[in-house]
């Protein structure tokens, strides 16, 4: 039972942060398709940021200080530039996954697997059978609560709800929407370093381009299937991690029987069924349709 | 109201350019302390974006603006605010998904901390009740009548112990009995010191109210402030409307600046076509609740060729449901429509057209025209449609034609490939005209066609709802604007709930129609749910 | 006119500032900029035999793109494209396989039909969604993408499984030589005649049809179109699937040309780039093939770049990325450089 959990546990948590980072852009207005892209900037920057510092703490800010500029490049490409903020992100994503896929070969001459010396920091012994669970599975409760804090019961979250919904609301109380986005991008690209760098670092330590395998755009359903909401997204992101967690071991228990593909399109058939469902009740809120910003 | 105290308010030279159109040109003004201000023009007459730069939303091109003597900087409400200014906007600005209380907290000043949900309804709730407003602080801005979100918007300026407080054309979607209550609450405001600036465009609400009145005409500021008492309707009508309609009956100039009372001329042409089927009948109508307006219970309009039917009523009871149901946008769950005769209830909305409906839509920018298209476009698209989709057209032959048409409505344009969005709202408005009303036009639902349009171009509306209707066209005309539906209509309806609530036939009496639209004999009040 | 000219100038404008960001993003990570570029201009045009390389990736793109365009103008976002091409590969693999025998003239045209037909389908569903619950056409569309090609998968593992395959590719059995409309360079007149058809006939709809008029203002304001009479499924769920069988029919050109075969995983970037020259040429048929053929030439580059120049692939991939980072922008940054009107 306590394998189940952890298993969970490792696999959930990379894709909640990415998740929270969608919601807080969603709750802005912006619909971030570039979190793949970030994901994989994250973990990459990580890896290669403790091979080349040797200290995780500080490839961790590398990671998040790359996140963060990229996050900044798409909020002035939306916000100053006024492109379509999806092919944008889809934009965004793909200089992500060749950007990370491109300083691997740079570095080591092929696209081959990037291992890293030591990982992240774990519990320890202390906590027994959960002991070799990272800290940002244990810190990742305590950020969906200090967010489900800040965006529904404090001044700031309303005026980020305000500056998705209603814009023009917002400058007439003297809110700037255009700041407002500046920094849910920019809190988004901390949070997506940080599940990029769980990724890549929570049991084996390794790189390799593509790693991320469509986590970011599964991160980006499950914000809309919790409807923008930090505690409901995170449940449909742990839903979306056990679906894949069950289609892995289906296809060990399964083995032959069923073709292999199809249990991984497991958690993608979820989204989809998510996704329809949260649009029947409503979903998607405060983006316009094809995520357009919305005018004054 | 000492002269040595500082003015309230007081703009110097202001001016606000966008591009090659001037908004503002050179205003000065200055708003003593502790009165009512009224601030009038016509639409376009720059009033709204006037507001605007006293509190601080637009940045003006040139020009400054002081309170209480301090100069400020412009363009940024945040300083604005701080110095005691806010604005409550026209078409109103609260996310209607959120609650009242959150309504009241966005807006609050200050970095504000982390709340309960209950802690917030227990802060906001004093406020409110000071302002005399009571209301369910849990119900989102989106399920509150008119009346009661305009409240909650000016609670939500007087947050910040206002010293200015601009309301932006606050009565335009208001009753009869809803604009009393409002100058009530204006009142009680000057009473605790508060400076009041209204924008209204109507002489009789401008009287009813303003201690003194400031008059705007084309960007710039043509007499004021003066005493209320020192001008009177016919100066002010002269002063709003400049030369900009001549030789216009006493009617419609009254209807014009709203300084009308009731109107005993309303020349009908009906009685040339009082033989034929009648245009449109509806029978026991209603329709299936959806999420877009006030469902309609049993409604039996029936109009006739050659008349025009003015329908009354606050926004939001079912107006603009039965616009839709008429247009098949709207599912009927009981009745019938006939149309010259034929029973249109189970035909497309295209099929209707043929016969010879036409639309002049609520929202011109969105139902009526594609901004972001062409003139010939837009013009076109009502022709096209009656055709089959993949007939080949000719696009230079269409603009030929279409050139044709614009230049009998005597629309200003350059090209008929310009943006549909590059006219101003006059010259739109004419475009629609142009496109819906036809030799083949026989019921033309005109809903809320004047809204947002100069004195110019509202003459010029009325003048062609009149021709077509003397041609023998059906005309169901839909305003909030009283002194319009009393002008031109031929017989009133009023809506309300859904329901038709009262008819009436020349001369009209505003307090009978005022009543029948907010419910016969019932007193309403601000403290309604 | 002079619009037309400004839009591409635009366009224009926004590539340069994309390949400035890859310049950076190249310096960044260790590769000459410069060399990195002239490398991919050599490989899409320069070098022998590159201009037909440079076609034969253009032209598949130009039918997809074109589709795309035709339903991006209707109001219709059909990200959906890729997925759309699979479809239609696959869909023309088991037509080939259950006509194998038959005369060519008659199995041919059935081979395109059954094509066009599966990418059709495949964005029926999306864009019925679309229509019935107003969910957004987006999410499903990519999620078709992927689902299309674990079907791509599943049926060259399975069903349609090249018996004689090596383990290294999984792809299907090779078509009958005679039904292949090309070699394996993949230009030949039939595909070029192919796709001068198709520009042609869109070309007409999009511009000298009612439909045509009526889709394009559809786009821009659906709810203008509804309160005329259009039934939204006229315009807009008609593009999509016009949409979709294109890309069904580029899809099947791939197979019945220099393919032969359908491969697992085989050009997965097609949809995603089709919806770039789509946006870059500011949908606009013409526009579609100019920027086609400059797409054509980043894809031959893309193979030439590792075997010629030893620079890695990725460097197209990025390339790509930068442009539709840049490339929906829509401030008017000709009024920085004092020219055209300046429009709302």
């Amino acid at each position: 039972m306590n394998d189940v959990i952890i298993a969970i546990l490792r696999s959930g948590t990379p894709l909640v942060y990415v998740t929270l980072a969608g919601v807080i852009a969603q709750r802005a207005g912006v619909w971030n398709l570039g979190l793949e892209g970030l994901m994989n900037i994250g973990a990459c920057a990580t890896i290669l940021g403790i091979m080349l510092t040797q200290s995780y703490a500080a490839a961790i800010l590398i990671a998040i200080a790359m996140c963060v500029i990229a996050s900044v490049l798409l909020w002035f490409v939306i916000e100053k530039l006024k492109a379509n903020p999806i092919i944008a992100g889809l934009g965004l994503t793909g200089l992500g996954i060749g950007g990370t896929a491109l300083a691997v070969e740079s570095i080591f001459g092929s696209q081959a697997t990037v291992t890293a010396p030591f990982g992240a920091p774990k519990l320890g012994a202390a906590f027994g059978a959960y002991g070799v669970l990272s800290i940002f599975v244990a810190a990742m409760p305590f950020v969906v609560f200090a967010l489900w804090l800040l965006l529904k019961r404090s001044r700031f979250g309303l005026q980020l709800s305000a500056s998705g919904e209603h814009p023009f609301a917002a400058r007439g109380v003297g809110i700037q929407p255009v700041r407002m986005r500046l920094i849910a991008l920019s809190i988004g690209g901390i949070l997506c370093a940080i599940g990029g760098a769980e990724l890549a670092t929570r049991s084996l330590q390794f790189f390799s381009p593509g790693k991320t395998s469509r986590r970011g755009f599964m991160a980006f359903a499950a914000g809309l299937f919790g409807g923008a909401h930090p505690i409901r997204a995170t449940a449909a992101a742990f839903f979306f991690a056990i679906a894949g967690a069950l289609g892995i071991r289906a296809q060990l228990m399964f083995g032959d029987k069923v073709p292999h593909d199809l249990l991984q399109a497991l958690p993608y058939l979820a989204t989809v069924f998510g996704v329809w469902l949260s649009g029947k009740l409503g979903g998607a809120k405060t983006a316009g349709s094809f995520g357009e910003l919305k005018d004054q | 109201m000492s002269i040595h105290s500082p003015p309230a308010l007081a703009c110097r030279d202001v001016t606000v350019r966008y591009g090659d159109v001037t908004a503002l040109s050179d205003v000065s003004v200055a708003f003593e302390p502790g009165l009512i201000h009224a601030v009038v023009g016509q639409n376009g007459a720059g009033k709204t974006t006037f507001a605007r730069v006293a509190s601080g939303l637009v940045q003006p091109t040139n020009g400054a603006v002081e309170i209480a003597g301090q100069v400020i900087r412009t363009g940024h409400v945040r300083e604005s605010r701080a110095a005691g200014v806010e604005l409550v906007h026209q078409s109103f600005a609260l996310p209607p998904s959120f609650t009242v209380a959150e309504a009241m907290e966005f807006g609050a000043p200050g970095r504000g901390g982390l709340y309960s949900r209950k802690g917030l309804a227990e802060k906001w709730r004093a406020h409110l009740a000071g302002l005399d407003i009571q209301v369910d602080f849990s119900k989102r801005i989106r399920d509150l009548p008119v009346e009661t979100q305009q409240s909650i918007e000016i609670a939500r300026a007087l947050i910040t112990d206002a010293k200015v407080l601009i309301l932006d054309e606050p009565t335009a979607v208001l009753s009869p009995a809803g604009i009393e209550m409002l100058f009530a609450r204006v009142r009680r405001l000057k009473q605790r010191g508060v400076t009041v600036i209204l924008i209204l465009h109507k002489i009789r609400e401008v009287l009813g109210i303003a201690d003194t009145i400031t008059v705007l005409r084309g960007g710039r500021r043509v007499e004021g402030p003066v005493s209320a008492a020192d001008i009177s309707a016919d100066r002010l009508a002269t002063l709003i409307v400049g030369d900009a309609v001549k030789g216009q009956n006493p009617g419609d100039r009254d209807a014009l600046v709203g300084n009308g009372g009731t109107h005993a001329d309303v020349p009908s042409g009906h009685q040339r076509y009082a033989s034929l089927a009648p245009a449109l009948v509806l029978s026991a109508v209603s329709t299936v609740p959806d999420s877009e307006g006030a469902p309609l219970d049993k409604v039996s309009p029936s109009i006739r060729p050659g008349e025009i039917v003015g329908i009354a009523g606050v926004e939001g009871n079912g107006q603009k449901t039965l616009v839709r149901a008429i247009a098949d946008l709207a599912g009927l769950s009981a009745g019938t429509i006939a149309l010259g005769g034929e029973d249109i209830t189970r035909k497309s909305l295209a099929a209707r057209r043929a016969a010879g409906l036409r639309i002049i839509p609520f929202e011109r920018n969105i139902e009526g025209l594609s901004l972001t298209s062409s003139l010939w476009e837009n013009w076109s698209a009502r022709e096209l449609l009656q055709g089959p989709l993949l007939r080949l057209v000719n696009p230079a032959r269409i603009r030929a034609l279409c050139d044709g048409s614009l230049k009998r409505w005597g629309v200003h344009y350059h090209t008929s490939a310009q943006r549909a969005g590059s006219l101003s709202g006059g010259n739109a408005q004419k475009v629609i005209l142009a496109r819906e009303i036809d030799a083949d036009a026989k019921l033309i639902i005109a809903a809320q066609p004047t809204r947002g349009l100069d004195i110019g171009a509202t003459a010029f509306v009325w003048e062609s709802l009149r021709a077509a209707r003397d041609k023998g066209a059906a005309i169901l005309l839909i305003s909030s604007d009283l002194d319009e539906l009393f002008d031109i209509s031929d017989r009133v309806v009023v809506m309300l709930s859904g329901r038709v609530a009262g008819a009436f036939a020349a001369p009209y009496d505003i307090q009978s129609v005022g009543a029948a639209m907010t419910g016969a004999g019932a007193a309403a009040t601000g403290a309604q749910r | 006119m002079r619009d037309r000219a400004i839009a591409i100038l635009r366009s224009l404008i926004f590539v340069a500032f994309s390949l400035i960001l890859c310049a950076v993003v190249f310096q960044f990570a260790g590769y000459n900029a410069p060399q990195m570029l002239t490398a991919v201009v050599d490989g899409a045009f320069l070098r022998p035999g590159a201009v037909e390389q440079s076609l034969r990736w253009a032209l598949p793109l130009f039918i997809t793109a074109v589709g795309v365009g035709i339903s991006f103008r209707a109001g219709f976002f059909n990200i959906g494209a890729q997925g759309q091409f699979y479809v239609g590969a696959i869909a023309a693999a088991f037509a080939a396989e259950a006509l194998r025998g038959g005369p060519a003239f008659i199995v041919i045209p059935l081979i395109f039909l059954a094509g066009m037909t599966g990418g059709a389908l495949w964005a029926l569903w999306p864009g019925l969604l679309k229509l019935r619950s107003g969910t957004d056409e987006v999410i499903p569309a990519l999620r078709g993408n992927f689902l299309a090609g674990l079907l791509l998968v599943y049926v060259t593992s399975g069903p349609l499984k090249d018996p004689s395959g090596s383990g290294q590719q999984v792809s299907s059995r090779p078509l009958d030589a005679a039904y292949r409309i090309s070699n394996s360079l993949g230009l030949s007149p039939t595909i070029i005649g192919i796709a001068i058809v198709v520009g042609i006939l869109m070309w007409v709809l999009v511009n000298r049809t009612s439909f045509g008029v009526l889709a394009s203002l559809a786009g821009r304001n659906g709810t203008m179109v509804r309160w005329q009479g259009a039934k939204l499924w006229q315009l807009g769920l008609s593009s999509f699937v016009i949409s979709g069988a294109l890309a069904g029919l580029a899809g099947t050109i791939e197979f019945m040309g220099p393919n032969g075969r359908i491969a697992s995983g085989f050009l997965p970037t097609h949809g995603f780039t089709a919806i770039l020259i789509a946006l870059v040429a500011n949908l606009s048929v013409v526009g579609t093939a100019a920027v086609a053929i400059f797409f054509g030439g980043l894809a031959s580059a893309a193979l030439y770049l590792p075997i010629m120049a030893g620079l890695p692939a990725a460097a197209i991939d990025i390339i790509n990325a930068a442009i539709a980072l840049f490339i929906t922008a829509r401030t008017h940054v000709e009024k920085f450089l004092r020219l055209g009107r300046r429009s709302s």
